[in-house]
């Protein structure tokens, strides 16, 4: 009997010493890391994009938007496209983080700190973009001084910052139980740094009052999450959808744009998962399952989204309104066929057809897959915004027939560049800064594993 | 056949198929412009002379814009020159008879304007006339029926015109719209024309101010003569501004109450949410200092 009970023990030490030496590796696997030579080439090519965005930036301050191709017709440009996209982009942060885990789904957990540094990238630049297309970023100022609160331009600009402090608190929060282990390395992660996390998080010490409170603040951002982000992107389609004008006029828009947002929030967490799992060498961490599964959720949202599409597209294409028919023809076979086409085969047409096969949700096919989503879905809110202004109800009389064409300039396409570099930017200084995969997380869902 | 010969052949070739070429022809044949004018007098003021200019293309008469057109009064000279227009891409084009030719307006009961075109690139020279009498018309009212008395110069004295369409109409925004069913009046041998007012409920200004006009249109002898008269025989039109009303499109003051209760209720809702979850950081930091 005594035997028994000495064994037993032996076998519990050895447990929790395998189970510590396995925290320790996760831990170390798990740390960020330097920027190696590639990761240093990424950097100065993103930040050249970026300092050619500002210098593009410089001469609209100092020039006014003249320097844009932007006139009466088109007055939203390449610069509403791209906030759309930011906006739709930044969703996913309430997909992988908040539905996730309200769904008591753990397998997305190595992704959560993905989609959040995504999401607050992305909604740092649909906040930036939107000064830049006011021209004079002073009017800014006037939105809270002058705006109507019946405007949805307030509505959203109330949202993007209520969106953007749910982000940062939700990515925040998860960090802190990672800022203790942070800590931990100091000579890894280097003076600066060591500042840095003892500021934003030394007072963390583990305990269970804190786990508590840590976890319920999670829960409650969880929940808000969802509906701020639903609105947040309803809120934007209604800046089209308010305004009589072809294609916008709409009662599908909310849920059309939702859709369209839950898609390209995936591809780019797609994309960013495997880029990361390569760089990083997170294989044990990122596994084929978990391209297996998102894969199968992609697929589920382009095929939602092919369907609003269908519904946007097919029903006015079989009414052909003569106020309309410049604009659908414009879009089927016209001028902005090619890109409608491209926006609609390759972001979601083709995505369904390879991820409906199991091969085509291994990690390179998905990565593939994940690009060809997320540029389609770039030019699909070019489609959204530029061809109905082209296309009013009401055309002005004796306009030149510069109005009647648009084509960014070099200037907007160097900010909106500058600008996609600039997120990019932020999620790699986030992954240098903070574990891309939550550490604590990880070490208690394996101890719960071994369980 | 020489070699020269065969060089010059392909060149004279080559010359006679330009020749036939169309292409090369088409700057020697120029378009034909067709000129209208007409006469017009509103309230028996200042005359004015509008001009059309028209050409036929692809079988179909279009207006012709920028064409320069120069005006006299009875003859083509110096002194009876009325002024120079140039047509709006409608075609268009409008001049007061100027004080230059008041002279030569007052020696005559009818005059001839003549329209010259001197020909440019693309058109040959046009030119037009158009006879007109000097004729008045005047506007009166009995009881809630409108009279209108159409009288044209002959030698030194005004006579009545017997037989001249008249139009009776009130004048609104859009256009001119009839006092009753009947579309126009002769005037009789008295030079009248009388119709029944008939339009009880026409909306008029604040007073119920409406005006009244009588006018003939493209007459051959007299061309376009009209004349108003203002009467307060319309509704009274009480404008009532929405614009101090709560409504969606209304200043920032004025946002309607439901609108300003859900908006606000949900922001003090979420961000007192994000308050919460703020203190809830500093309380977890109490917690983490108190453990040391």
């Amino acid at each position: 009997m005594e035997n028994l009970l000495v064994n037993e023990k032996i076998a519990d030490q050895e447990a929790t010493d395998a189970m510590a030496i396995a925290d320790e590796q996760i831990i170390a696997d798990l740390l960020p890391q330097k920027f190696g030579k590639w990761g240093k080439i990424w950097t100065g090519f993103l930040l050249a994009i970026c300092l050619l965005g500002m210098y593009a930036y410089y001469r609209q301050l100092r020039y006014g938007l003249i320097v844009t191709n932007m006139k009466d017709y088109v007055s939203w440009g390449i610069y509403i496209s791209n906030f759309v996209f930011f906006v739709a982009i930044s969703l996913v942060g309430s997909l992988i983080t908040a539905v996730f885990r309200l769904a008591n789904v753990h397998w997305s957990t190595p992704l959560t700190r993905i989609a959040e540094m995504i999401a607050v990238a992305a909604i740092i630049f649909a906040s930036l973009i939107i000064i830049v297309d006011m021209g004079s970023p002073e009017r800014f100022y006037n939105l809270f001084t002058h705006g109507r609160i019946q405007s949805p331009i307030i509505w959203d600009v109330i949202v993007i910052t209520t969106y953007f402090f749910i982000s940062i608190l939700l990515l925040f929060y998860p960090l802190l139980p990672d800022i203790k282990i942070l800590l931990r390395f100091k000579e890894r992660s280097g003076n600066a740094l060591h500042k840095f996390y003892n500021y934003i998080g030394s007072f963390w010490k583990g305990t269970p009052e804190q786990f508590k409170l840590s976890d319920k603040a999670i829960n409650i951002l969880c929940i808000t999450i969802i509906p701020v982000a639903f609105t947040i992107h309803t809120v934007t389609s209604w800046l089209f959808a308010t305004t009589y004008r072809p294609g916008w006029d709409s009662t599908n828009f909310g849920a059309y744009f939702i859709a369209g947002a839950f898609l390209v929030g995936s591809g780019s967490v797609v994309v960013a998962m495997y880029v990361f799992r390569k760089a990083y060498h997170l294989e044990k961490y990122i596994t084929e399952n978990h391209f297996e599964k998102l894969g199968r959720i992609v697929v589920l949202l382009a095929l939602l989204y092919l369907y609003f599409n269908v519904n946007e597209f097919l029903t006015p294409a079989f009414k052909m309104k003569e106020s309309e028919s410049a604009y659908l023809n414009g879009l089927f076979s016209g001028n902005f066929s090619p890109v409608f086409w491209f926006a609609i085969i390759i972001g979601m047409i083709l995505p369904i057809l390879i991820l409906v096969f199991k091969k085509g949700r291994k990690p390179l096919p998905m990565f593939i897959v994940g690009i060809m989503v997320v540029v389609g879905a770039w030019f699909k809110r070019y489609l959204i915004v530029t061809p109905t202004l082209l296309h009013p109800f009401l055309p002005m009389h004796d306009v030149p027939a510069s109005y009647r064409h648009y084509f960014p300039s070099w200037e907007e396409w160097a900010i909106t560049c500058g600008s996609l570099a600039g997120a990019l930017l932020i999620i790699t200084i986030l992954a240098r800064i903070f574990p891309i995969i939550p550490i604590q997380e990880t070490i208690t869902e394996q101890h719960e594993t071994v369980k | 056949m020489k070699p020269l010969n065969k060089t010059l052949t392909g060149l004279l070739s080559a010359l006679l198929l330009f020749a036939g070429y169309n292409g090369f022809s088409q700057g020697a044949e120029k378009a034909t412009l067709s000129i209208a004018i007409s006469y017009f007098n509103t309230n028996n003021r200042i005359p004015y002379v509008a001009v059309n200019a028209k050409s036929k293309l692809t079988g179909r008469f279009q207006p012709v814009g920028g064409v320069a057109i120069k005006l006299y009064l009875d003859k083509d000279s110096a002194g009876t020159f009325i002024g120079r227009v140039v047509t709006s891409e409608k075609g268009e084009a409008h001049t007061f008879i100027p004080p230059s030719v008041q002279k030569e307006w007052a020696t005559s009961k009818s005059h001839t304007f003549l329209a010259t075109f001197d020909g440019d690139k693309v058109y040959d020279p046009a030119k037009a006339d158009l006879t007109v009498g000097k004729a008045k018309i005047s506007i009166d009212t009995v009881g809630r029926s409108v009279v209108a008395t159409l009288v044209e110069l002959k030698d030194t004295t005004w006579t009545p015109v017997k037989g001249a369409d008249v139009i009776l109409a009130v004048r609104r925004l859009g256009g001119d719209l009839n006092i009753n069913e009947t579309p126009t009046f002769a005037t009789d041998s008295t030079g009248k024309a009388s119709g029944d007012f008939k339009r009880d409920t026409m909306p008029g200004d604040a007073k119920g101010n409406i005006t009244l006009v009588a006018k003939i249109v493209d007459n051959e002898q007299f061309g376009n003569l009209s004349i108003e008269k203002t009467v307060p025989w319309g509704a009274k039109f009480k404008y009532t501004s929405t614009f101090n009303e709560r409504t969606l499109f209304a200043t920032r003051d004025k946002a309607p109450i439901w609108l300003q209760l859900i908006a606000y209720s949900i922001m003090i809702a979420v961000w007192g949410i994000l308050i919460y979850l703020v203190f809830n950081v500093i309380k977890i930091k109490k917690l983490g200092e108190s453990t040391k």
